[in-house]
C-alpha cells in the first residue's frame, strides 16, 4: 500500500530508437516525485507513458493496486500539467478550468462552486472570464495546474511545468506549487531537467540518462552520495579523481591519485587493495588558505596554484592547478572584511577538506568528464547571462 | 496492432479529398494526353483510333507563331510584374505597420471584383470611342485613327493588371521579413546603394521572386480570357487556340494535343514551386492569396 | 543616405494603373453616353435595363446554386485533407499534399478542357452537375491550404490535455479542435464561396446549355450586349462584394 504508481520494467523504442530501457520505479502516496534528467533522456516520454499517450513495449503501470498500462488516457485518474500549457485557447480561464467537471456531467452549480474555489487557491478570481491568450506566463500555468486538479486525479503529471517562464517567476511559481501541493495532498509526478528545481521540490528525484535510472533518492542522498559519475556531474559541479586503493579500512581508506596527492576517502564500498576507483569532490568541501592549515589527520592537503577566478557575488570559482589537475572549488564571501589578504591569480595556496568529502562512484563513464565545467565556459556563460539581462 | 489502426485511420481520413483529386484531377489530366494519340471524327466526338496525325498537326504553320506569342507575352508580362514589384514591395515593406495594412488591402481590393469584368473595364477604357482615348488624341501622343484594343500589347498590359498582385504579395511578405539591417551592414562595409540592392537585398528576398515568378508565368501561359477580350484575331495565344478548337471547331482531339503541350510547358515552373514548397523553408505567402 | 523617392512613386503609379479603370466602369454606369468619349448627362436607364432583364436573374440563381453546394463539399472535403496532412507525417501524405498543391498552380484552361474531356467521354451530360463537381475540384485544395494555415499553430497537446481530462476523441475534436479551426474553416469556405462566384474559364468548358452562370452571361453579354448595362451590373456587383466583406469582417470581429 505504501507504493502508490509503480513502474515495472517499462520499455520504449521510437523505431531503432530505444527511449527506454526496462524502468521500474515506485512513487509513495502525497510525494512529490521527479524525473530529473537531460533533454532527450527519455523522461517526458516516461510521463506520457503514465498519462496514457504513450503505450509501453513492455511493462506495466500499476497506479493503487490497478494495472492501467493498457487503459485510454480519458479513463485514467491521472492528470496531466503541460510544458506548453496546452490550455483551450476558444475557453475562458472558468471553462478551462470546468471542463474536466463538463465532461464527467458535473451539475452546474456544483461545477461552480468547485471552479471559484479553485480560481481562488490560484488566485485568479478576477480573471475568469479572460482567454488565455490574455494571461501572463504565469498565469496561464497557474490556470493549467487548477484545471487538472479540479478532477481529484490520484496523480498529478508535470511536465517541465516551469520551463517557459522567466528566472524571478519560476522561483515564485515552486513556492507557488510546494503551498498547492501541501493544500491537496495528491501525489505529483514532476518532469525536470532543472537540478535545482528537482532539488527544492522534490522527496524523491529519479535521475534519468539515456532511457536508464542512474539512481533514486532524496536530494541529498543525491547531492552528496552520487552513485554514478554521471550523476554527480550533472548536479551540482563536481571534481572527478581516478585512484588505486593502498589501505583498506573502515569508514575511512586511503587511494593513490599520481600526480595529485594520497587521499584518504569515506568508504562504503567493498574494496581492496589495488582496485581503481574513482572519487567525486564537489568544489564548496575544499578550504583554500595561503598557509597549510593545522587540521587532524581525517583531513586532506594538497598545494596548487590558483589559475582562474570567477566572482559571482556570493561566492568566487577558483579553480586551481594541481600538476595536470586542474580542481575547481569555491569560496563564500563571509569573510571579506577579516581576509588579511585577498587571494588573487598566481598564488600558492593550499586546498584542505575532510575524508568524509571524498565519495567513491560505483559507475565511472568517461564521457560525463563532458559534463564538468572548465573556467573558459563559465566566463562565457557569466557573459551571455548579463548581455541577456542588459536587453 | 496500434500502428495497423493507425494506419487505417489515416487512409480513411485521406481518402475522401484523395479520391476525388484522382477522380476529377488526374484521370482528366492523363485523359488529355491520351487524347493527342486519338483521332477526331467528323460529328466533333473522338474516333476510335489511336494516331499520330493529330500531334503532327501541331506543325500547322500558323501555331508557332501563336506559341511564340504566347511564350514572349508571358515571360514580357511575367518580367515586368516583377520589375515594378521589387520597388514597390520595398517601399509597403519600409512604412508603418498601419499604412502598410492600409496599402495591401488598396491592392487587394479591386481583386475582389469579378475578373471579367475587370477585364471588361479595360475594354471600355482603352475603347476607341472612350474617354483615354480621347485624351490621347487631344494631346497628340495618338492619332484618331490609332487603335489601343485589339492587339498584343493590350493583351499585355491586361495580363500584367490581372496578375501583379499574385507578385506584389509573396515579394512584400519576403520583404517585410527581411532584415534590414543587412543593408546597413552592406553600406558600413562599403557598398553602394545599387551593390548593396544587387548583392543583399535580392538574394535576401529569392524565395519571394521565385513565388512571385511562378505564380504570374504559369496563369499568364494558359490566359485565355483576356486575349479573348482585349485582343484580336492578330493576338491569340494557345488558350485561345484551344478554346476555339473546343467550341467552334469541334476538334476535342486537336484542343488535347494543344493542352498536353501547354501541361508540358507549365510541368517545369509547377515541378519548381512543388519541390520548393516540399524541401525548402516555408513561405506563408507561398500562393499570394 | 538620402531615401531614394523611386519606391514610392512606382507604388503611386501601380495604385493609379489598378484603379483607373474601375473608376471609369463607374462612371460610365452613370453616363448617358454608350461609350464615354464625352458625358452625355446622368441617367439611371443602364440599371433598369438589367433588372428588367430576366435571364440575369436566372443564371444569378444557378451561380449561388452552386457556390453554397460547391462550397459545402470543398469545405469538409478540404478540412480532411488538411486533418490529414497535418497528422501524419506518411509517404501517402506527401503524395496527397503534392495532389492538393497541383490545382493550384494549373491554368484554369487546362483544368477546363481534362474536365470536358473527362465528362464527354462518361457520357455525363454538362449542366450544373458538372459544372458543381468541377467548383469542388478546384476550391477544395485552396480550403485545404488554408485550414492547414490554420493547423501550422495548432498545438496538439491541447488535444491531449482534453482527453487527459476525461473527454473522448469525439468530444475533443467538437468542444477543442473545431472551435480552434473555425476562422480557418470560415476563411476557407469564404475563398471557396468567391471563387466559385467568379470562375468563368472552367465554368464555360463544363456548363450546358440550360447551366449559365452569372460570369458566362456577363461574357455573352461583353460579347453580344450593351457595355453600359454591363457597367451597371459590375458596380452592383463590386457593391455587393464590398457588403459581404465588410460583413464577415464585421462577424469576425464580434466573434473575438
Amino acid at each position: 500500500m505504501d507504493d502508490f504508481l509503480i513502474l515495472d520494467g517499462i520499455s520504449k523504442s521510437f523505431g531503432k530508437n530505444k527511449v527506454l530501457d526496462n524502468i521500474s520505479l515506485s512513487v509513495k502516496k502525497g510525494e512529490i516525485f521527479s524525473f530529473l534528467g537531460p533533454s532527450g533522456c527519455g523522461k517526458t516520454t516516461l510521463l506520457r507513458i503514465c498519462a496514457g499517450f504513450e503505450e509501453p513495449d513492455s511493462g506495466r503501470v500499476i497506479l493503487n493496486g490497478v494495472d492501467i498500462t493498457k487503459l485510454s488516457p480519458n479513463r485514467r485518474q491521472v492528470n496531466t500539467v503541460f510544458q506548453n500549457y496546452a490550455l483551450f485557447p476558444n475557453l475562458n480561464v472558468f471553462e478551462n478550468i470546468a471542463f474536466g467537471l463538463r465532461i464527467s456531467g458535473v451539475k452546474e452549480s456544483e461545477i461552480k462552486d468547485e471552479v471559484h474555489k479553485f480560481l481562488e487557491l490560484i488566485q485568479l478570481t478576477d480573471h475568469a472570464a479572460k482567454r488565455p491568450d490574455k494571461l501572463s506566463g504565469g498565469q496561464k500555468q497557474r490556470v493549467a495546474i487548477a484545471r487538472a486538479l479540479i478532477n481529484k486525479p490520484n496523480v498529478l503529471l508535470l511536465d517541465e511545468p516551469l520551463a517557459a517562464l522567466d528566472l524571478k517567476l519560476r522561483q515564485r511559481m515552486l513556492v507557488d506549487l510546494d503551498n498547492i501541493h501541501d493544500e491537496v495532498g495528491i501525489t505529483f509526478l514532476y518532469v525536470t531537467h532543472d537540478q535545482s528545481e528537482a532539488m527544492s521540490l522534490s522527496d524523491n528525484i529519479a535521475v534519468i540518462n539515456e532511457g536508464i535510472v542512474e539512481q533514486v533518492g532524496t536530494p541529498t542522498q543525491i547531492y552528496e552520495a552520487p552513485r554514478t559519475s554521471f550523476v554527480a556531474a550533472f548536479i551540482g559541479d563536481t571534481n572527478f579523481f581516478e585512484g588505486d586503493v593502498i589501505e583498506v579500512d573502515e569508514p575511512y581508506s586511503k587511494l593513490r591519485i599520481d600526480g595529485f596527492t594520497d587521499v584518504l576517502v569515506y568508504n562504503d564500498k567493498k574494496i581492496k587493495n589495488g582496485d581503481k576507483v574513482y572519487i567525486s569532490i564537489r568544489p564548496e568541501k575544499f578550504t583554500l588558505s595561503i598557509e597549510k592549515p593545522d587540521l587532524s589527520e581525517k583531513y586532506n592537503f594538497v598545494k596548487g596554484k590558483v589559475e582562474e577566478i570567477i566572482y559571482l557575488g556570493y561566492h568566487t570559482k577558483y579553480w586551481v592547478r594541481v600538476n595536470e589537475f586542474l580542481v575547481e572549488t569555491k569560496r563564500l564571501h563571509d569573510r571579506y572584511m577579516l581576509d588579511e589578504k585577498m587571494i588573487t591569480w598566481g598564488d600558492e595556496i593550499w586546498l584542505s577538506w575532510h575524508a568524509d568529502y571524498c565519495y567513491m562512484l560505483e559507475q565511472y563513464n568517461y564521457e560525463d568528464e563532458a559534463l564538468l565545467t572548465l573556467p573558459d565556459e563559465e566566463i562565457m556563460a557569466e557573459l551571455e547571462s548579463e548581455a541577456a539581462e542588459e536587453e | 496492432m496500434q500502428s495497423n489502426r493507425r494506419r487505417k485511420n489515416e487512409v480513411l481520413l485521406t481518402l475522401p479529398s484523395m479520391g476525388w483529386l484522382i477522380l476529377f484531377f488526374v484521370i482528366p489530366t492523363i485523359l488529355v494526353i491520351a487524347m493527342a494519340f486519338r483521332n477526331s471524327d467528323p460529328y466533333g466526338g473522338i474516333g476510335d483510333q489511336w494516331t499520330l496525325d493529330t500531334i503532327r498537326d501541331l506543325r500547322n504553320p500558323n501555331y508557332p507563331s501563336i506559341i511564340w506569342r504566347t511564350l514572349w507575352l508571358s515571360v514580357v508580362s511575367t518580367i515586368i510584374c516583377i520589375v515594378t514589384a521589387i520597388p514597390a514591395s520595398y517601399y509597403i515593406s519600409r512604412i508603418r505597420k498601419k499604412f502598410q495594412d492600409i496599402i495591401l488591402l488598396l491592392i487587394i481590393v479591386p481583386f475582389w471584383i469579378n475578373f471579367l469584368i475587370r477585364i471588361f473595364a479595360w475594354k471600355v477604357f482603352l475603347h476607341p470611342e472612350g474617354l483615354f482615348k480621347q485624351i490621347l488624341v487631344t494631346l497628340h501622343i495618338a492619332s484618331p485613327d490609332a487603335l489601343l484594343l485589339y492587339r498584343p500589347e493590350a493583351v499585355l498590359v491586361v495580363i500584367v493588371y490581372s496578375y501583379l498582385p499574385f507578385a506584389l504579395l509573396p515579394i512584400y511578405a519576403a520583404a517585410e521579413k527581411f532584415d534590414f539591417h543587412l543593408m546597413e551592414a552592406a553600406y558600413d562595409l562599403g557598398a553602394n546603394r545599387l551593390q548593396a540592392f544587387l548583392r543583399v537585398y535580392l538574394p535576401g528576398i529569392r524565395m519571394g521572386l521565385l513565388t512571385a515568378i511562378i505564380v504570374v508565368f504559369i496563369p499568364a501561359l494558359g490566359s485565355y480570357v483576356i486575349p479573348d477580350i482585349v485582343g484580336g484575331p492578330s493576338s491569340e495565344m494557345i488558350g485561345n487556340k484551344i478554346a476555339q478548337r473546343t467550341f467552334i471547331d469541334r476538334n476535342l482531339p486537336h484542343a488535347s494535343a494543344l493542352s498536353a503541350l501547354l501541361t508540358f510547358a507549365v510541368i517545369l515552373p509547377a515541378a519548381i514551386a512543388l519541390t520548393r514548397k516540399f524541401f525548402k523553408e516555408k513561405n506563408s505567402a507561398s500562393l499570394g492569396i | 543616405m538620402k531615401k531614394s523617392r523611386f519606391p514610392l512613386y512606382i507604388t503611386i503609379a501601380i495604385l493609379i494603373f489598378f484603379y483607373l479603370p474601375i473608376i471609369i466602369v463607374f462612371a460610365q454606369s452613370f453616363n448617358a453616353s454608350r461609350f464615354g468619349g464625352a458625358w452625355k448627362g446622368f441617367t439611371l436607364s443602364w440599371y433598369w435595363k438589367l433588372f428588367s432583364d430576366k435571364n440575369i436573374w436566372h443564371a444569378l440563381t444557378n451561380t449561388l446554386i452552386i457556390a453554397v453546394s460547391s462550397t459545402f463539399v470543398s469545405v469538409i472535403l478540404g478540412t480532411l485533407a488538411a486533418f490529414a496532412l497535418y497528422k501524419y507525417k506518411t509517404k501517402l501524405q506527401i503524395s496527397h499534399n503534392i495532389l492538393i498543391y497541383f490545382p493550384l498552380v494549373i491554368p484554369d484552361i487546362l483544368m477546363g478542357i481534362s474536365l470536358l474531356l473527362f465528362f464527354v467521354s462518361l457520357n455525363i451530360g454538362l449542366g450544373l452537375v458538372t459544372i458543381f463537381l468541377a467548383h469542388v475540384t478546384f476550391s477544395m485544395s485552396y480550403v485545404a491550404m488554408v485550414v492547414l494555415g490554420r493547423f501550422q499553430d495548432f498545438d496538439y497537446s491541447i488535444m491531449e490535455a482534453a482527453l487527459d481530462l476525461g473527454a473522448t476523441w469525439r468530444t475533443a475534436v467538437r468542444k477543442i479542435m473545431i472551435p480552434y479551426l473555425m476562422p480557418g474553416i470560415a476563411a476557407g469556405g469564404l475563398l471557396a464561396f468567391t471563387l466559385s462566384l467568379d470562375d468563368f474559364v472552367i465554368t464555360f468548358f463544363v456548363s450546358g446549355p440550360d447551366s449559365t452562370t452569372l460570369p458566362l452571361y456577363i461574357y455573352s453579354m461583353m460579347r453580344h450586349g450593351s457595355p453600359s448595362v454591363i457597367n451597371a451590373l459590375s458596380v452592383l456587383m463590386v457593391a455587393f462584394t464590398f457588403i459581404i466583406v465588410f460583413l464577415s469582417k464585421k462577424l469576425l470581429e464580434a466573434k473575438e
